[in-house]
């Protein structure tokens, strides 16, 4: 009994194919109707959208709304992602701000409660190159190789200490320690060095 | 220990995982070592930067509702809609009424154009909704709207299912409610649980367990006596 068949959260099936594969292709793969593209992208890109959400709309319930609207616009509007145009996460990012909008105007029609902050800033919001809620940080990850990706993603996402990925993954612990590090010293390099220059190692 | 073995353990170091060892060792050589001591810079930063992204993780259970309802909304415009009939197999329907012990099946038909009312159970007597679905290719397309329910408890969420007599049940979805524990969410199942007899939405503990343990917050049922 009891088929969770219409939740899939629970096992986040690991297809490592699929974690390698750039924002942009998945794109294309979630406009062919793809769920598992969808889920790796929400995977790598739900934490800044709901962290701008509640920055902006300092509400966490409006931040949930803000997470479903956006990736639901996502998946109706991948046909139209023009890659050449723009990056994903600054796509992304666009949405996400829109809807933002859309979510405080309908705010605004009830009245305030104690507390609550009408949103002034959205509309002229800064832009996620400015490195504002971890927009920086979500776009990196999805760029360095899958087994670094691993390593952080165990420890910081879900908590576990060195000798608990290494147990999960069946690497030696002193590869996990030297993994880790090495995956940080990478996310600093892609963090910090020049747009064009990170284009050209695509 | 080599230079390199020092530069390698900076991770760990700021996840506070070295043992007292390794940690006064690499302590020693930073003192001394400008180069680590530059990189330690950098993974102090990174460090910090996953610790916040990690303090904003929305809730766990938003993964498989955005999923639900983006699939939902496109496909309620990409597809003729077929208008929802639910339709209890007979079998079913002899079974709750030889459960309920009396045999006035008078109409196990529900009229598609109504919502299904959701009644409260002694845990929130004020709560109530409605469901209301069609059926979409292979999926049952489901919005529910629930109000007066109970303030949920960081770490819970509602979650709603088809169930039968005999314990068998499709969970359909899972949500949070907003102020005065009212909400509408879209939320989907498969086609099959157009077959269970009975919903019920129950508050659970995210506890890890996808099967139902939680307790029962309101409940309908899609036969009619
Ligand atoms: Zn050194």
């Amino acid at each position: 009994m009891s088929a969770r068949s219409c939740s899939p959260g629970w096992e986040r099936a690991f297809d490592s194919k699929m974690k390698d594969t750039a924002d942009e292709a998945l794109v294309r793969r979630v406009a062919g109707g793809d769920e598992r593209a969808f889920l790796e992208l929400y995977d790598r890109y739900s934490r800044p959208v709901y962290a701008t959400g509640v920055r902006l709309l300092g509400d966490a319930q409006l931040a949930e709304e803000l997470v479903q609207d956006a990736f639901t616009s996502v998946w109706q509007a991948a046909e139209s992602f023009e890659s050449e145009r723009a990056r994903f996460s600054t796509w992304l990012y666009r949405i996400a701000r829109n809807r933002a909008v859309d979510l405080d105007r309908r705010r605004r029609v009830r009245p305030l409660s104690v507390g609550e902050d009408p949103l002034r800033t959205v509309a002229g919001g800064p832009e996620p190159e400015a490195g504002v809620d971890g927009w920086d940080l979500a776009r990196a990850l999805s760029r360095i190789p899958d087994e670094h990706r691993e390593v952080l993603t165990l420890a910081y996402f879900e908590g576990l200490s060195q000798r608990e990925i290494s147990r999960r993954t069946g690497v030696p612990l002193g590869t996990i320690k030297s993994r880790t590090t090495a995956a940080m010293k990478r996310l600093h390099r892609i963090m910090t060095r020049p747009l064009d220059e990170e284009t050209q190692h695509e | 220990m080599s230079e390199d073995r020092f530069g390698d353990l900076l991770g760990p170091y700021v996840l506070g995982e070295l043992t007292p060892k390794e940690e006064r060792e690499l302590e020693r050589h930073l003192e001394a070592c400008s180069s680590c001591w530059d990189e330690l810079r950098a993974v102090w930063g990174i460090h910090n930067a996953l610790r916040e992204a990690a303090a904003s993780e929305p809730p766990p259970e938003l993964r498989a509702r955005t999923l639900a309802r983006a699939k939902g909304e496109s496909s309620s415009t990409a597809l003729s809609r077929l208008r929802w009939t639910v339709w209890v197999p007979m079998a079913a329907a002899l079974l709750v009424a030889a459960v309920l012990g009396f045999g006035l099946l008078r109409s196990i038909i529900y009229d598609p154009s109504d919502g299904v009312p959701l009644t409260a159970t002694a845990l929130a007597p004020e709560a109530g909704g409605e469901v209301r679905g069609e059926v979409v290719g292979e999926n049952l397309q489901v919005e529910l709207e629930v109000w007066g329910m109970p303030e949920l408890r960081e770490n819970e969420y509602y979650e709603m299912w088809y169930y039968a007599e005999d314990g068998s049940r499709i969970s359909c979805g899972t949500f949070r409610t907003g102020p005065g524990g009212r909400t509408t969410v879209n939320l989907s199942a498969p086609a099959s649980a157009r077959s269970y007899p009975e919903i019920e939405v129950t508050r659970e503990p995210d506890d890890g367990n996808p099967a139902a343990n939680g307790d029962e917050v309101l409940r309908g049922s899609l036969v009619q006596l």
